[in-house]
């Protein structure tokens, strides 16, 4: 059971914080940064003893994006429904779940703590687990694939039974808007002005989850590029801030963050991916919460 | 007031020491930056030429003061905050990314 009884206002700065700063907080063992934990609704789950009530065979886990928290998965108007809990409720024996993160931390990190959490919560789940999903926003569809590669090179056991991977707005490519950041950076550092360079060290004091976010890069620099792992279904979806697919602004701004081409993750190489959807007119933060898009995954996942 | 509740309050004040610490340096090296420039076409003027750099050094030196005075403080501040709160929890001061 959850334990936390700060504010909600509390718990949102501190996720603002650690995406931010994330990286810093932890070295410094500040209480401001988050740690990983799952939640089942509100309550916390210990993946050593896991106590959901009915705990079914297929484990949906949505994670959050880049200083989020699990709230960004609520569709507003349905207390506390989501879309784990939408697939759940189609009686499939489904447990929604959430993951919390630090989200300023190099993303290769939390992959490596998610693929460890993931196995503790399927060897000790109370019944034998048959199928994982799992739902990224954003950043939290790169810490997926990170996960994957960790699970996969470590022989852990949930890789085995990953049916479904969702990238929600994740920016494989790369976001214009960290790659924008990391160019003013470079080049105010690089002018002869000081008060220029003091504009670009404030803009590199960005945590490393930030600076993971301009390259999409999932795993450390010595693991390569890792393909999408084999044997399970993957899924991505994209959003457009303009409701005409043909809108200039679509092509500048993505949908706000990230563009429908980084999402798809144009770049990658060797991708096989079993379905592709653009919702024209739904922002970035909007795709995580909004009733198109668990109508399109109710149809690719149940 | 639980520990909970303490212990945040505690992370907010470090931020804000250690964010006020390294924003006065930052604002300092702006600020002496800024002034050099217009120092530097006083001592191109030929009839500001002969005190600019009196005045350039009396200037640097108050500004100096005054910023590392204020990171001073927020340092102080931010120290007795982490002791006054949580001895254990903070480590010694780190710097953040160069």
């Amino acid at each position: 059971m959850s334990s936390d009884t700060s504010p909600a206002w509390q718990k949102q700065a501190s996720a603002i914080l650690s995406g931010f700063l994330g990286d810093w907080l932890e070295a410094r063992n500040n209480p401001l940064a988050l740690p990983m934990e799952v939640f089942h609704g509100r309550d916390t789950v210990d993946p050593q003893i896991p106590d959901v009530g009915q705990p079914g065979t297929t484990l949906c886990l949505s994670i959050h994006g880049l200083m989020e928290l699990e709230s960004v998965w609520n569709l507003p108007g349905q207390q506390g429904a989501h879309y784990g809990s939408l697939l759940a409720e189609a009686g499939q024996k489904i447990t929604p779940l959430t993951l919390r993160y630090n989200s300023g931390r190099p993303i290769h990190r939390n992959g490596e703590d998610l693929a460890t959490l993931l196995e503790a919560l399927v060897r000790n789940w109370p019944v034998p687990v048959e199928r994982i999903i799992l739902i990224g926003h954003s950043m939290g569809g790169l810490l997926i694939r990170s996960a994957c590669h960790y699970g996969h090179a470590r022989g852990l056991r949930w890789v085995e039974q990953l049916g479904d991977c969702v990238y929600i707005g994740s920016p494989h490519d790369g976001s214009w808007l960290a790659k924008g950041a990391k160019a003013t950076a470079d080049l105010m550092k690089q002018t002869p002005r000081d008060y220029l360079r003091v504009i670009g060290e404030v803009i590199d004091l960005r945590s490393a989850g930030i600076r993971n976010l301009s390259r999409g890069e999932v795993v450390s620099e010595e693991d390569g590029e890792p393909p999408l792992c084999p044997g399970a279904r993957h899924y991505v979806v994209c959003g457009l801030l303009a409701c005409s697919r043909q809108h200039p602004v679509n092509a500048l701004f993505g949908d706000a963050l990230v563009h429908e081409s980084s999402a798809r993750g144009s770049e990658r190489k060797g991708w096989s991916l079993s379905g592709i959807a653009t919702f024209p007119g739904i922002d970035h933060i909007r795709l995580a919460h909004h009733p198109d898009v668990a109508g399109q995954l109710r149809e690719w996942l149940l | 007031m639980n520990e909970q509740n303490r212990n945040w309050w505690a992370g907010v004040a470090d931020i804000a020491a250690t964010g006020l610490n390294h924003g006065a340096s930052k604002l300092e090296r702006v600020h002496l930056s800024i002034a050099d420039e217009t120092f530097d076409i006083l001592q191109r003027v030929p009839v500001t030429r002969p005190w600019s750099e009196g005045v350039r050094h009396i200037h640097h030196g108050i500004s100096r003061l005054s910023y590392r005075s204020v990171s001073l403080v927020a340092s102080s501040l931010g120290m007795l905050a982490r002791t006054a709160n949580s001895p254990e929890s903070f480590k010694p001061d780190i710097k953040l990314h160069e």
